[in-house]
């Protein structure tokens, strides 16, 4: 089982990404293994979104290639159905349907995307809400649910896709401090079941939990990147000594 | 063409009327405007309820039903006060211009007392608590804080209503005016070229329609320009 | 000189013949200019120049000239040419009634196409990149997310048109049809009464506005159940 750990799932050479004069990613080279969690973290501007929303083709990336499961990543339709068809996103501004219900939420993109009967995609869309915890909210609407239970349902929603790869961007930024570690939780768990998952997050304190590797950018570059324990105690880079005084002593 | 050329300087006097109707009408409607929104901002029940009633009569009624209650109403006032004085008179009536002016007035008049309501009320209370923690008077603040932010929140309204007047100018003719459809249908009776002597009417006010489109979106642009990103 | 409020309510009895033939032309250039409108919407945002462009052209023209001016190039002007009286289309063109539908439906799918494009710009971004991040196609995260969003967010703004239609089909009284105006416009020729006339019309038209106001509303308070009051 494990030689296709050694065969990246999620492999970035070369890529940049230009909007307008500006940008936004240099030459960014990155792999990631079957099961892998990265944690990318860097100041606002870094291109640490842009990057992950180039492996779903939210955005395009203009130089470079990337490879999806073994799908290239190119203008090519087919390709990009497959790559979003494996890969779960969560936003930061959660991003429910907000004319849905919560279950009609988790339940659209099986039916519309796989096909998926509705009671055989209710099922599955209740089962993924006990794994968030918050089944009794089914019925209601995004609106009515707090911010912490909407990443919940938004995280639950991805995950009915039964995708390979999860890709987070900054997934508690829009969180009141309250809310944020419930939604934290969720991701801790992800990760013990093995879930290959690409986190953009602040929460030093989850990358120290469950993080292979943190990938630290600035100004469109990867900086540093190294397990958290390397990371934390022994930074080797100015910017990355700089990022984490600033983040760490508040 | 020889049909067109000969009927040229009777458009051009035609859209002249026209403009005249407009700039009168746009003065009177911005003062019915301002009042009405006054009105409704006040704190008089009495103020704010003849201000709603008048906004609920003159945006629901057609234009040209206000146009022909104004025109015909005050002719048969006027013939009747007219004939006390000497009883041979058989018609008097408020020149078409300045009863179709009114009319139209009255109507976009509604439409920018919502407008202007709706401005006043979209300036961020906040903005005046802070002129007032300042110490500027009530008046100043008015003139200096409310009237620039809200000019600029009224605008794509305001310029919709200008279009909308000045498309209702053609109803005028209805009542006689000797504007640019008046002009056409004389034409037409002479030429019988129907299509083109109304074609040229559409052409003459897509025209001015389309200089006012210009002017609101670049007095948009100037009065947004402190929201530019600064990059 | 008198003004006799018992010929107001006289009248409105009267009035109410001509109610049928205002709805009639309300309903009729509602429903073809809806379709017109949708037609128009997907045009402009196909993303193709050949398709945008001719909408809008069209969008440009109808929003830019009177209706009644419209009105009248179709009723009076449209026979100048030999091909349209042999064409298929004469049989409506030639009818007062088919030329008054014909320019109000225009007239609406110009309009509305521009509300439904608000509405459909008013859908957050986000909400498309969701869809597209869960693997919608484009045609279903139309379907499915931006269309049911957009109708509510459209909907105040139709409604206002809607009663902008009703009032414009006044103007069919000046082709000679005898909508409620035109009725009205024959008894003040009769009586000379136009005070008590007009307003015993105008009463019945703002009862239409306040029904087409609170329709509009009641089905907007549906479509909002979801979001937070």
């Amino acid at each position: 089982m494990d030689e296709g750990g050694q065969q990246p799932v999620i492999l970035l050479e070369g890529v940049s990404k230009f909007f307008g004069d500006f940008q936004a990613l240099k030459d960014i080279d990155m792999a990631v293994k079957r099961g892998e969690r990265i944690v990318v973290c860097g100041p606002s501007g870094s291109g640490k979104s842009t990057m992950i929303r180039c492996i779903n083709r939210l955005e395009e990336h203009d130089k470079g290639r990337i490879l999806v499961n073994g799908h290239e990543l190119t203008g090519d339709v087919k390709d990009i159905d497959a790559v979003r068809r494996e890969v779960g996103m969560v936003f930061q501004s959660f991003n429910l349907f907000p004319h849905l219900t919560v279950v009609e939420n988790l339940m659209l993109a099986p039916r519309l995307v796989r096909k998926t009967a509705k009671p055989e995609a209710r099922e599955i869309a209740m089962r993924y809400l006990e794994r968030v915890q918050i089944p009794e909210q089914a019925d209601k609407f995004p609106s009515q649910l707090s911010g912490g239970q909407q990443q919940r349902v938004a995280i639950a929603r991805a995950l009915c896709m039964n995708p390979e790869i999860m890709l987070f961007d900054e997934p508690t930024s829009a969180l009141d401090p309250e809310m944020i570690s419930e939604v934290l939780d969720v991701m801790v768990d992800l990760a013990r079941d093995g879930m290959t998952m690409i986190c953009v997050t602040h929460e030093m304190g989850f990358a120290r939990k469950v993080a292979d590797l943190v990938v630290f950018m600035d100004q469109g570059e990867i900086v540093e990147q190294n397990p958290p324990a390397e990371f934390f105690e022994n930074p080797r880079n100015e910017r990355t000594k700089l990022f984490l005084s600033q983040i760490l002593t508040h | 063409m020889s049909d067109i050329v000969g009927w040229l300087d009777d458009y051009f006097w035609g859209a002249m009327v026209v403009l005249r109707v407009f700039g009168v009408s746009l003065l009177m409607a911005v003062l019915f405007g301002l009042i009405g929104s006054a009105a409704k901002l006040s704190k008089s029940r009495i103020a704010k309820s003849i201000a709603s009633g008048y906004t609920v009569v003159f945006r629901g009624t057609p234009e040209l039903l206000v146009l022909l209650i104004f025109y015909f109403g005050s002719a048969v006032t006027l013939t009747h006060i007219a004939q006390i004085v000497d009883p041979e008179i058989q018609f008097v009536d408020i020149p078409p211009f300045w009863a179709g002016a009114l009319a139209i007035a009255l109507v976009v008049g509604a439409y920018m007392t919502e407008t202007f309501r709706g401005a006043f009320l979209g300036v961020d209370s906040g903005q005046i608590e802070a002129a007032r923690a300042l110490g500027i008077s009530n008046f100043k603040t008015f003139v200096y804080v409310r009237i620039p932010q809200m000019w600029r929140l009224a605008l794509p309204n305001f310029g919709n209503h200008m279009l909308s007047l000045m498309k209702d100018t053609a109803l005028i003719s209805v009542i006689g005016l000797e504007e640019i459809v008046f002009v056409a249908e004389i034409a037409t009776t002479v030429t019988v070229k129907p299509f083109t002597m109304y074609a040229i009417v559409a052409v003459i006010y897509l025209a001015i329609t389309t200089v006012i489109t210009l002017v609101v979106s670049g007095l948009e642009k100037y009065s947004n320009r402190h929201l530019e990103r600064a990059r | 000189m008198s003004f006799d409020i018992m010929l107001i309510v006289d009248s409105i009895p009267k009035m109410l013949v001509g109610i049928g033939l205002t709805l009639h032309l309300l309903l009729l250039s509602t429903v073809i200019g809806l379709i017109l409108a949708i037609i128009t919407l997907l045009m402009r945002i196909s993303g193709r120049w050949y398709l945008a462009w001719p909408a809008m052209t069209y969008i440009y023209v109808f929003r830019g000239t009177p209706i009644l001016v419209q009105i009248f190039i179709i009723y009076y002007g449209l026979p100048q040419f030999d091909f349209i009286r042999e064409s298929f289309a004469w049989p409506v063109l030639r009818a007062p009634f088919g030329c008054a539908v014909v320019a109000l439906s225009l007239n609406a799918g110009a309009y509305v196409s521009e509300i439904m494009r608000g509405g459909v710009l008013g859908v957050d971004r986000g909400l498309h990149e969701a869809g597209k991040a869960l693997g919608l196609k484009v045609h279903q995260r139309f379907i499915y997310i931006t269309t049911p969003i957009a109708i509510r967010l459209a909907i105040p703004a139709y409604s206002n048109d809607c009663i902008s239609m009703l009032k414009a089909t006044a103007l069919a009284s000046t082709v000679t049809l005898m909508d409620m105006t035109g009725v009205a416009r024959t008894i003040v020729a009769q009586t000379f009464a136009p005070y008590e006339i007009f307003i015993a019309a105008a009463i019945i038209y703002l009862v239409l506005t306040w029904v087409i106001q609170r329709g509009f509303g009641l089905f907007e308070r549906r479509m909002s159940r979801y979001v937070k009051q």
